[in-house]
């Protein structure tokens, strides 16, 4: 029998040879995800097992900080042959234009030296005494900066201190750094520039002949136990430790996209060995007839699927050592603060994790068809013709699918209408899932109805070959829907995607316009200090005094972000739900709605204590309630100007929005008022359109990974699609070449099975958007503030677009064989 | 005595205005040793308004002759003419298009396509054609081959015969030069095998159609009004105004 299994199996090779595709792609991205991040990993580990050679024990702050004194005392100790503290703050640097370069200030750090310095120089030196520094390399690359260049860095009175530039360092896999940027100094001026004035880890050399643990039992000794002390290898293996938690959320995700791909694969499987069974019939019943049993027949088909199965998962693991190595290709033009450098391995656990998963699928999802084989009856040998396989709606599915597609609609239901957040959003997503299985369960049944709708303009457009192709397409629902609903999964989560990103674009934008009733915002850089970060005082004034500016309108708040000085102009008066902020006078306050909330009692005209800096301790009186929707940020407390500074004195606004005055074009008010921020090079100026560009950049890009991730679920199931024409194509042999007999051109052969893959895509499409675009509306509601429900009709237009001519597409090689096959020929076989 | 009447009868049909001529024709497959001649130059001509039998034993090459000459298969050398036309000159493209407008087909068996109704299928040579069915001519069709009430059937819903009348139908709709049939009863029980020659005869008296059949059943072969004999690829004997025990003692004869 397993000579029989294999001989038959490679006598049918090519039958096999896109399902084994498919699995080959879905091992590949699984095992591709694990090459990705065990390289990283193993980078991680090589880089902190680097620097663990040069550290032997490293003192960190626990219950108090690192103090100079604190250094001292390390350096005094017995065995120490040298210490150095190291130290991160922020030193804003100023760009070639002179304003602090990035949104978020550049971090300043101490170049230690001695033999702790752990420093990778690009290029130049270490910096010495108070007038060099070095650059991060990628910071000096877009600020075009280069090694004896002068640089300008804020000090923490915000002056302009100048430094001649005498190296360019990689700051590795700092993931903080790699945000900011780094500018390095001396440890001395490092301190000065940043104002820190504690150490964030204090890196101890071992004098000769002093073991690491020798002196980190010295260490724990003078220093108790306020200090957590490490030596060199407990320091890199925390280090690996925390960037694995990192790595293991890429995991999780990257594996969600392989689940997805799997699932798809596990359908096209499942078809391909339905097909090749009722193909197979007559083999199945001769070897039933000379004696084979039930188990038999069973076990050759699940013996079948295992090879192929095994076969191209092997097959996985390689593509999947190339995806990965392609993928870390990407991360290194990038830039991306992950190490790139370690040899791509497969690793044992991604080879049995491989070949495990490739296997279950492939095995798992020939055991229905199997199970169908060892149904046929032995008399079938002797039949002529292949019964035409009808499908009837069976009671049982019928049950199964109504309860699914309840059980989905009820889960989203509860999602949408009890719970709400996080838990309401998976709850939809669960709800969707169910709801997806009901509707592959309840699949054939939909076939007939929807293959009569999509081939409705193909039956009109196409003549006999259209019309033929229609039916061919709805012949056998059972495996029309298993090859469709491969290509639905993709279209449903890219719909998806789509509805949610627009949506959420729309709403994000339309609040903007909303909120934002102004050509400019003024924040200031982020970094300098904990909480908001705040302009000088003084900006409002210099903005006010100029002729091109209308109307300036700060915003303030106090430093524990609770309190907010009412912002002037009615074009920022946030919307009230009871009391009038006409009100708003001396000794009053205005609510924000979930602070009311929070409070319980609290009505327009009752009375709330404010904790202030000035004034100590207040009594206010309510005056009015503010709803929470507000993109500026409603706070909990909102009290008049003048109140704000008697309360907390003459604190710099977060934010201040500037109009351009009457009359004048906003680029030429946002000339002035550039110009009027010369002083202030921390003020960072951003207009609407600065903000909506940055919004839509980051959607851009998020719906662009998603969209590259589902395109393997996609191209697999195109592979399926191709899969079943192919095997059609070779079932209906005869019926092609009597059609050819018959006088249909071999272009219109072609014709005819094209438009069958396109009534198929089509399909396809239509159930995804719809499901898609549902449970898209769905995953909205579930989000508690207000949004906006957007179909992007045109975009998911081109995916049903894309999906018919992609359906096209795959039948091209079906197609061609079955008009090239001689009639003669094809009407002999059987 | 019998090859001059052979003869005389050949030189006779020649004359008659024929549907399809063959001249010299050819059929070698393979190549070098592996070469196997199927058909060694052979001349016929079939009569319009007629019914022809081609006989031989197995392996003689009838099935190859019919192929050639209907345009299904390519030739070696040789030429065929459907009417005016010189087939092997043709391209893949001009051949469907003759198929489709001057030949009709019965095959043994998987004649209908199993997702159409018989009437569909009757209809589908015209569709593809694009032509409008001769209603008048439809009724007439649809009447002799005794099948007004399975029109609406699908094929799985008729007996083997009730589908080769259906084929014939379809076969016939189009009113082509010629119908090709490729032992159309090989796979009825002979009473059904009976219906199916009558109504193809009937078809030649009736319709004036012209039909050459392919079958190696000497009772099938007494329906047509000449039988032509093939062995070893060549054309060896004809008879005219057949019997089954005339065609039976022919066959003897030839493979004695």
């Amino acid at each position: 029998m397993l000579r029989t299994t294999l001989a038959g199996l490679l006598a049918h090779k090519t039958r096999l040879l896109l399902t084994s595709l498919a699995i080959t792609l879905g091992v590949g991205f699984i095992a591709g995800t694990f090459v990705l991040t065990d390289t990283i990993e193993q980078g991680f580990r090589q880089l902190f097992t680097a620097d663990a050679d040069k550290v032997a024990v490293a003192v960190t702050p626990k219950e108090k900080e690192i103090t100079e004194a604190v250094l001292k005392k390390i350096r005094a100790l017995p065995g120490v042959a040298d210490a150095q503290g190291l130290v991160q703050g922020s030193a804003p640097l100023l760009d070639r234009s002179g304003r602090a370069a990035g949104s978020v200030a550049t971090s300043g750090i101490a170049i230690v030296k001695g033999p702790l310095d752990r420093t990778n120089y690009v290029s130049g030196r270490a910096p010495a005494g108070g007038s060099e520094a070095v650059l991060d390399e990628n910071t000096a690359k877009t600020r075009q900066f280069a090694v004896g260049d002068t640089i300008t860095v804020l000090d923490l009175a915000e002056k302009r201190r100048q430094f001649t530039l005498v190296g360019i360092v990689d700051v590795g896999v700092d993931q903080s750094l790699a945000y900011t940027g780094a500018v390095g100094f001396d440890t001395a001026t490092a301190l000065e520039m940043t104002g820190v004035k504690s150490y964030r880890e204090i890196d101890v050399a071992a004098a000769p002949g002093v073991t690491p643990e020798t002196l980190k039992k010295t260490a724990s000794e003078a220093l108790g136990k306020a200090y957590t002390i490490r030596t060199g290898d407990e320091l890199a293996q925390k280090l690996a430790l925390d960037s694995n938690v990192e790595l293991d959320y890429l995991v999780l995700v990257l594996l969600l996209f392989g689940f997805v791909a799997m699932f798809v694969a596990a359908l096209v499987i499942y078809n391909t060995f339905n097909i090749l069974v009722a193909q197979r019939t007559r083999e199945m019943a001769l070897l039933r007839c000379i004696g084979a049993t039930r188990g038999q027949v069973f076990r050759s088909i699940l013996l079948e699927s295992a090879v192929v199965g095994l076969v191209s998962s092997a097959l996985g693991l390689l593509a999947g050592l190339g995806l990965g190595a392609v993928a870390l290709n990407a991360l290194a033009s990038f830039d991306a603060p992950v190490p790139v450098g370690a040899d791509v391995t497969l690793t044992p656990r991604t080879i049995v994790l491989g070949l495990v998963v490739g296997l279950l699928v492939t095995v798992g999802s020939a055991v229905l068809p199997a199970r169908g084989a060892t149904r046929v009856a032995p008399i079938a040998a002797l039949r002529s013709q292949v019964e035409e396989q009808s499908f009837r709606a069976g009671l049982t599915r019928s049950i199964i699918a109504g309860l699914l597609l309840a059980g989905g609609l009820g889960l989203t239901a509860v999602a949408i209408w009890v719970l709400d957040g996080d838990v309401g959003l998976l709850t939809a997503m669960a709800g969707g899932a169910v709801f997806f299985l009901g509707v592959i369960a309840i699949g054939p049944m939909l076939m007939g109805p929807l293959a009569a709708f999509a081939g409705w303009a193909p039956r009109r457009l196409f003549g006999v070959p259209g019309r033929l192709a229609v039916d061919n397409s709805r012949r056998n629902p059972k495996r029309a829907a298993t090859t469709t609903v491969a290509l639905t999964i993709g279209v449903t989560l890219m719909t998806l995607i789509s509805v949610i990103t627009a949506s959420t674009r729309e709403t994000v934008t339309g609040s903007l316009d909303e909120q934002f009733p102004v050509d400019f915002m003024i924040t200031a850089q982020h970094g300098r200090a904990d909480g908001m970060p705040t302009l000088s005082p003084d900006v409002p004034g210099k903005l006010r005094a100029l002729p091109e500016v209308g109307l300036v309108a700060e915003m303030r708040q106090d430093p524990s972000g609770e309190i907010a000085s009412l912002p002037d102009g009615a074009a920022f008066r946030p919307k009230v739900v009871s009391g009038s902020l006409a009100d708003l006078t001396t000794g009053t306050v205005a609510l924000s709605e979930s602070q009311a909330g929070n409070l319980g009692s609290a009505r327009v005209g009752g009375t709330v204590p404010l904790t202030t800096t000035e004034a100590g301790k207040v009594e206010v009186k309510v005056v009015a309630i503010l709803s929470d929707d507000s993109v500026t940020g409603t706070m909990p407390y909102t009290v008049g100007v003048a109140d704000f500074e008697k309360y907390f004195g003459p604190v710099g606004p977060v934010r201040v929005y500037v109009k351009a005055a009457d009359g004048i074009a906003a680029d030429v008010s946002r000339r002035a008022v550039e110009a009027a921020l010369t002083a202030y090079p921390t003020a960072q100026l951003v207009s609407a359109a600065d903000v909506r560009g940055e919004f839509d950049d980051a959607f851009d890009m998020m719906f662009t990974i998603f969209a590259g991730l589902l395109g393997l679920a996609i191209l697999i199931s195109l592979l399926g699609i191709a899969n079943t024409l192919s095997l059609s194509v070779h079932e209906r042999t005869r019926e092609s070449a009597l059609l050819r007999a018959l006088g249909l051109t071999r272009p219109q052969l072609r014709g005819m099975l094209s438009i069958e893959a396109l009534v198929l895509g089509l399909i396809g499409a239509l159930i995804g958007i719809v499901i898609g675009v549902a449970f898209g509306w769905a995953a909205l509601q579930t989000i508690p503030n207000e949004t906006v429900f957007v179909v992007p009709v045109l975009q998911v237009l081109l995916y049903l677009v894309l999906s018919a001519l992609a359906g096209v597409l795959a039948a091209v090689l079906p197609a061609r064989r079955a008009a090239n096959a001689s009639i003669v020929g094809s009407l002999a076989s059987s | 005595m019998v090859a001059s009447i052979a003869l005389l009868t050949m030189t006779m049909t020649t004359d008659v205005r024929a549907a399809v001529v063959a001249r010299g024709l050819t059929k070698v497959y393979g190549q070098g040793d592996a070469a196997v001649r199927a058909l060694r130059g052979i001349d016929v001509s079939f009569a319009t308004e007629a019914f022809t039998a081609i006989m031989g034993p197995s392996g003689s090459g009838k099935s190859t002759l019919m192929h050639c000459l209907a345009g299904l298969d390519t030739v070696s050398a040789g030429n065929v003419h459907i009417g005016d036309a010189d087939i092997t000159t043709l391209s893949d493209k001009q051949l469907t298009l003759l198929r489709r407008e001057r030949i009709g087909f019965v095959f043994q068996a998987f004649n209908l396509l199993p997702t159409l109704t018989a009437e569909q299928n009757i209809r589908l040579p015209l569709e593809i054609a694009g032509r409008q069915a001769d209603q008048v001519l439809m009724d007439r069709v649809v009447e002799t081959v005794g099948l007004r009430d399975r029109l609406s059937h699908k094929p799985s819903q008729l007996s083997g015969g009730q589908q080769q009348r259906v084929a014939v139908a379809r076969a016939l709709i189009s009113k082509p030069q010629v119908i090709f049939a490729d032992e159309p009863t090989g796979n009825l029980d002979s009473r059904s095998g009976a219906e199916v020659l009558a109504f193809l005869r009937r078809s030649v008296r009736e319709l004036g159609q012209t039909i050459v059949m392919v079958t190696h059943d000497p009772q099938a072969a007494s329906y047509a009004d000449r039988v032509v004999f093939l062995r070893d690829g060549l054309l060896v004997s004809e008879v005219t105004g057949p019997t089954p025990q005339s065609v039976h003692d022919m066959l003897l004869k030839l493979e004695a």
